[in-house]
């Protein structure tokens, strides 16, 4: 029996990390046919709520406030793999909340709507994007980014953190229910609208607290297979 | 002291946790008297006394507001928004004050028809509900549906049910796993545990469902008090209940006929107060000073309708559009864009489509296939063959009609070059896209016909 537990316990700690930090290559970029210097990272939408014996309880300011943060733990890793990122969507983003320019305002959000649309089909079947299945169409170029941009960046992610009571309940019974924060990183082609890259980490984690390094890792381990910018 | 055996805190703790449910039906049984949803303890003069998990609630929504702002989500022309928050207003009981309630009535950049309201006084309808009214009466009727939500604090009373309930979800499990393995009481025990989710689900549901009547029900009178046509909301419901998409699905655990259901008690409602229906029904308003005043709208909702892979239902605004302004080269442009859109499908649903298990595999191989995907499988077919050569001339014939109209729109020439483009008549589609670019010279797509071009020019 015991022996039964040990091997089951090796086969999970072996599948595990993989299917955490799972990232999938467009053949144009696993084949080093194109190469990404520079990215746009378009604002990240990731949400987490609080699980509390009542049931989940919003925590809208929290995401606001980890969704600035997985970005910038995006551009980091990114810049180790020699990856200039901005959030700067050229000169979109500063016209957006200065000169109330509706129009670019507009069509940022249905980018983004866009890709919403065609996140559950990837998320379905990830490994296509290694047969460039997916992509968002040309349609991304009405975003006008700089023409220096090889690649958009979008970021979805959603969590939980537990609370006291919670985490005494999941203990009491066995639940395995834990802290976690999944986040799915998709590269787009900034002319074309493929899909480059898509990168699933998952961090167990209480993912508000000020401790980042399990989200560092998480990140930069999603992103171990992309090549190295020239 | 006293020391206990693992087996007798085990039956201590199964005889507590045996103990809790046979209290919770009672209690459960309780909530409806608590926060009956026929007669809330929150009406609009009553007080509403807030505890903390409603203060808690209220500061997510406030930022729930603020999201949607940031992300362009809200519909920002002000003459639209201002026509919506007249109308809510109007609606409106005198003398109302409701503390921590600031009634905001905006327009949703969302293409499915829905609307809803927070419990701070934010009334969202989406573009793909507006654009599918008749008229302003109906709008009305929503409006009013949602503002009863608020005045009757649905949100927080809910709220309040489902933390209770989610409670006793929690308390079931912990039965189930503290449960010693076999017995008949395990085995009961873990299947209510296992169903007991959807039991309660379905609870919640059905307390929605008497929130909804409610809203609904306190709606038509706020609509007799505007002078409004009260009926007009049964219009409205079985507006929403026509499927253009074939989307709504019944599936076993809400398979009763909301919609017909709502149609049926709204009705009956309205039969009691026949009286004040026809001295209401001829403050009715035109369908044409509607349409006017949302014709923007509708055509920035189609645009949104087309991007969400709804062609039908942009085909079939486009041509209410046109029918309600048939000399508007922007109308047309658009009847032209949802046609060429619409590709190898056909206009609209037939009968063996819109079955429930037609529906189920739609869904199923929607969830699949990208709509590229969709297009080249129905391309392969004879049907689908038929239907795009169809709409394609459907929709050449209708790009050149909108530019032979008064004030031509030029981006019929970009939509011309798309179609061309696609059916192989490169020439043809280099000129229109280059008239295009010479008429719009800071077009936010030139890049994207630029390119393009030069792939045209290319090959």
């Amino acid at each position: 029996m015991k022996l039964k537990l040990l091997a089951l316990f090796v086969v999970f700690a072996a599948l595990t990390p993989g299917m955490l930090h799972a990232q999938y290559l467009h053949p144009k970029v696993s084949g080093k046919e194109i190469s990404i210097r520079n990215v746009v990272v378009l604002p990240a939408r990731v949400e987490i709520v609080r699980q509390s014996m009542k049931g989940p309880e919003g925590m809208a300011a929290e995401s606001d406030l980890l969704s600035v943060r997985v970005t910038q733990l995006i551009i980091e890793a990114l810049a180790a793999k020699h990856v200039t990122a901005s959030t700067n969507a050229s000169t979109n983003a500063s016209s957006i909340s200065s000169d109330a320019d509706t129009q670019k305002k507009y069509l940022l959000s249905d980018i983004q709507s866009r890709y919403d649309l065609l996140l559950p089909k990837i998320a379905k079947k990830p490994k296509d994007v290694k047969k460039a299945r997916f992509s968002l169409g040309d349609e991304v170029l009405n975003l006008n980014l700089d023409k220096s941009t090889d690649a958009i960046i979008f970021v979805r992610g959603h969590g939980q953190k537990l609370t006291k009571g919670k985490k005494a309940f999941s203990l009491l019974t066995f639940s395995l229910d834990l802290p976690y924060l999944l986040l799915t990183i998709g590269m787009v082609d900034a002319h074309t609208g493929e899909v480059l890259v898509y990168a699933n980490p998952v961090a167990i984690t209480d993912a508000t607290s000020q401790n980042e390094k399990s989200l560092r890792n998480a990140i930069e381990k999603s992103l171990k297979k992309l090549p190295v910018a020239p | 002291m006293n020391s206990f055996s693992g087996r007798q805190i085990i039956v201590a703790v199964l005889c507590f946790c045996l103990a809790v449910p046979v209290a919770m039906p009672a209690s459960a049984a309780r909530l409806p008297q608590q926060s009956p949803p026929a007669t809330p303890p929150a009406g609009p003069k009553e007080e509403f006394k807030f505890a903390r998990v409603d203060l808690d609630l209220l500061e997510q929504v406030n930022l729930v507001d603020r999201r949607f702002e940031r992300e362009a989500l809200v519909y920002g022309d002000e003459a639209t928004n201002a026509y919506l928050q007249r109308v809510g207003e109007s609606l409106l009981p005198r003398d109302l004050n409701l503390e921590h309630v600031l009634w905001k009535f905006r327009v949703l950049r969302d293409p499915v028809p829905n609307a809803f309201a927070l419990p701070n006084g934010s009334v969202y309808v989406n573009t793909g509900l507006v654009s599918l009214l008749d008229n302003e009466s109906q709008l009305a009727a929503i409006l009013a549906h949602e503002i009863t939500h608020v005045v009757r604090r649905h949100s927080y009373l809910q709220n309040r049910s489902t933390r209770k309930r989610f409670l006793t979800i929690n308390i079931i499990s912990a039965i189930a796993a503290w449960n010693p393995a076999g017995g008949a009481v395990g085995i009961a025990i873990g299947i209510i545990a296992a169903v007991s989710p959807f039991i309660l689900i379905s609870t919640i549901y059905g307390y929605s469902r008497d929130l909804e009547k409610e809203a609904d029900l306190k709606g038509v009178d706020l609509m007799m008090s505007a002078e409004y046509p009260p009926e007009e909301m049964v219009k409205a419901l079985k507006l929403l209940s026509n499927d253009i998409e074939g989307e709504q699905l019944k599936l076993f655990y809400n398979d009763h006929p909301q919609l017909r259901d709502r149609i049926n008690y709204v009705s009956t409602y309205l039969g009691t107060k026949a009286e004040k229906t026809t001295a209401a029904s001829e403050l009715k308003r035109e369908k044409n000073a509607y349409l006017t005043r949302i014709e923007t709208l509708a055509r920035h909702d189609i645009q949104l309708e087309i991007n969400a892979a709804r062609f039908r239902t942009a085909v079939h605004l486009s041509q209410r559009l046109t029918d309600f302004e048939p000399d508007s080269s922007e109308n047309v442009f658009w009847l032209a864009e949802s046609y060429r859109n619409l590709g190898p499908r056909s206009p609209e649903l037939n009968e063996k489509q819109l079955t429930n298990s037609a529906k189920k595999d739609a869904a199923k191989k929607h969830a699949r296939r990208t709509p590229e995907e969709e297009e080249q499988d129905l391309t392969a077919t004879e049907a689908g063959q038929q239907n795009w050569k169809t709409n394609q001339a459907k929709s050449e014939e209708l790009y050149l009609r909108s530019l032979k109209l008064n004030n031509p729109t030029p981006v019929a020439h970009r939509g011309l070059g798309m179609l061309y483009e696609r059916i192989g008549r490169g020439k043809e589609a280099i000129d229109e896209y280059q008239k295009y670019l010479e008429l719009v010279p800071d077009a936010v797509d030139r890049a994207r016909i630029q390119r393009h071009l030069e792939t045209l020019k290319r090959s």
